[in-house]
């Protein structure tokens, strides 16, 4: 196992470097159309050919990469955040607060979130930009994913509450936001940590169902799941494999995000029962 | 358990009531609520005319548009499709089957593979097995439904199967980290150290401890089925719920959109609610 997580490291670490190099490794922007050999096929100048418009489709993956591994995190950042904070207050309040944040928490939950995000996102006007779509798209997975989270930290924070160190500051005349700051925060970070990084692959995922259902980062700002539409013209897949590139690296970076979590929520475990 | 079911209905009413009050807003805050494709009917007169704007202003008092939203509710009516021109309780009557039916066989794929797997991998202890189906749901759960359905369209394969394959890793991962716990547990050692079989000292010591857990999760996967069907759908051109809210998101139609977003959170609560109860009946029966 250490092998496939040292792979793993090795695989998310090229990933940043390709994101961050995007603009030095495409051979133009990721809008350059080159009319003059629209759908090409693979060559020096264009290493994954052109699209029906003529775009070079190694440029759009490497932007597309950059848009989806780069927003994805803000959104888990963003979301842990939003966990943080109602399922903090749940859990250090209790009662009737707990009662009702569990209820919103529930509700998150009940509704698929597909479902949710479609909904959310047929509420935004036509005419939206390529950049306020992609942080409507992002902002949105980060305002409507955050109930899991909570109630992890709803039940991280309630058991804090009960624990001995924390009656006995309390006892010693702790309240308030020095109690949070003190005790209750340092001792979540793992659980915060842990929700942040299932979070990001989660968001990817998402956002790669959206973008493949047309309802994502709109045109022609690509994204990985805007990449994936090209698949629907499956006649032509079997003759021009390397369409299915998009997809093999959004497989290979979720996997390699999966095992390095798979390391992460144990290592919480161990954290939570010393 | 009168005071459970209490709270269980209660607890649905408020998530209900929560969700209804999220969709009228949505609707009541759409592009277009307020126009009405009537207006330009140029037969109409003036007076017609300012007659449903009159009706429009009218809708524009949150309060009141969420009230009557409710009472059309609580009578069944789940208004009508504007793209479709059909109303909404028709369109459910033809499509939920469908979509039913695909989560009835996805269910049960994808629970058959993932707690036969889960089982075979911690009871014989085959590395090579356990590396296959870590690697198989590692791979499962890296992939969007849409590519999967995809994969599955071009192979001509049912498309239930592909929502099956979905759900499996989910499964197969609680479950195998859910038997793993419950044989680190000490009466389950101690029935190995005095020679138990491993058959044996899953059938007696650890599925009493798990069963209840896995039963908790059977709702949560009802929730996962039905929003891995939706792209599914979509992409294999499957006449369901799924298909029916994309077009609604496509064309904008927000009534039936929420309506359906309402219809299926009040299956999935009701899912969940039943297998709690479940879970609360059989750890009864146990203790």
């Amino acid at each position: 196992m250490k092998t496939v997580r040292v792979v793993a490291i090795a695989v998310l670490f090229l990933t940043a470097l390709t994101i961050l190099g995007a603009s030095y490794l495409a051979p133009a922007g990721y809008e350059r159309q080159f009319r003059e050999v629209p759908q090409a096929a693979p060559s020096a100048h264009h290493p994954l050919g052109t699209d029906d418009l003529g775009r070079d489709r190694w440029a759009r993956l490497l932007y597309g990469m950059r848009v989806s591994l780069t927003l994805a995190p803000l959104a888990a950042l963003f979301t842990t955040v939003l966990a943080g904070l109602v399922g903090g207050i749940a859990g250090y309040f209790g009662g009737w607060t707990e009662r009702c944040c569990k209820l919103l928490i529930d509700l998150f939950l009940s509704v698929p979130w597909l479902f949710l995000l479609i909904t959310v996102r047929a509420v935004l006007p036509l005419n939206i930009s390529p950049e306020a779509s992609v942080t409507v798209t992002f902002t949105l997975l980060g305002l409507l994913g955050w109930a899991a989270s909570a109630r992890v930290i709803c039940s991280g924070a309630k058991d804090l509450m009960k624990s001995e160190f924390v009656w006995m500051a309390r006892a010693s005349g702790f309240s308030g936001l020095k109690l949070i700051r003190l005790h209750l925060l340092p001792n979540l970070r793992g659980a915060l940590f842990a929700q942040f990084w299932i979070s990001i692959p989660v968001f990817i995922i998402a956002e790669a169902n959206l973008g493949a259902l047309g309802l994502g980062v709109a045109e022609p700002l690509p994204s990985l799941g805007s990449l994936l539409r090209e698949l629907q013209d499956a006649i032509t897949l079997r003759p021009e494999p390397w369409r299915l590139l998009p997809l093999a690296v959004l497989i290979v970076v979720i996997s390699s995000f999966q095992v390095l979590l798979n390391k992460q929520v144990l290592l919480n475990k161990q954290e939570v029962r010393a | 358990m009168l005071r459970f079911w209490s709270w269980a209905v209660l607890r649905l009413a408020a998530v209900m009531l929560m969700a209804s009050f999220a969709s009228a807003m949505l609707i009541r805050i759409a592009p277009g609520f307020s126009s009405d494709d009537q207006e330009l009917n140029s037969g109409l007169s003036a007076q017609s005319i300012q007659a449903i704007r009159q009706a429009h202003l009218a809708d524009a008092n949150i309060p009141r548009f969420y009230a009557q939203y409710i009472a059309s509710l609580a009578k069944g009516d789940l208004g009508t499709s504007r793209s479709l021109n059909q109303p909404v309780k028709d369109l459910l009557r033809e499509r939920l089957p469908v979509t039913l039916a695909n989560l009835a066989v996805a269910l049960a794929v994808g629970w058959l593979l993932g707690v036969a797997l889960a089982v075979a991998a911690q009871t014989w202890d085959i590395r090579a097995l356990g590396f296959l189906a870590n690697g198989l749901s590692g791979t499962l759960i890296s992939t969007p439904a849409a590519a999967l359905a995809l994969v599955f369209l071009l192979l001509r394969w049912p498309p239930a199967f592909a929502a099956a394959l979905l759900v499996f890793p989910k499964i197969y991962r609680y479950t195998q980290n859910l038997l793993q716990q419950s044989c680190e547990m000490p009466h389950v050692l101690t029935a190995r150290a005095k020679g138990a079989g491993p058959w044996r000292v899953l059938a007696w010591h650890v599925a009493p401890i798990a069963l209840p857990q896995l039963i908790a999760l059977v709702g949560v996967s009802i929730s996962i089925g039905v929003g891995v069907l939706l792209p599914i759908e979509v992409v294999s051109d499957v006449a369901g719920i799924g298909q029916l809210a994309w077009h609604a998101a496509q064309s904008r139609d927000l009534p039936l959109l929420v309506n359906l977003t309402m219809v299926v959170t009040f299956v999935t609560v009701c899912a969940t609610l039943i297998s709690d109860a479940a879970q609360r009946g059989f750890m009864r029966s146990a203790a």
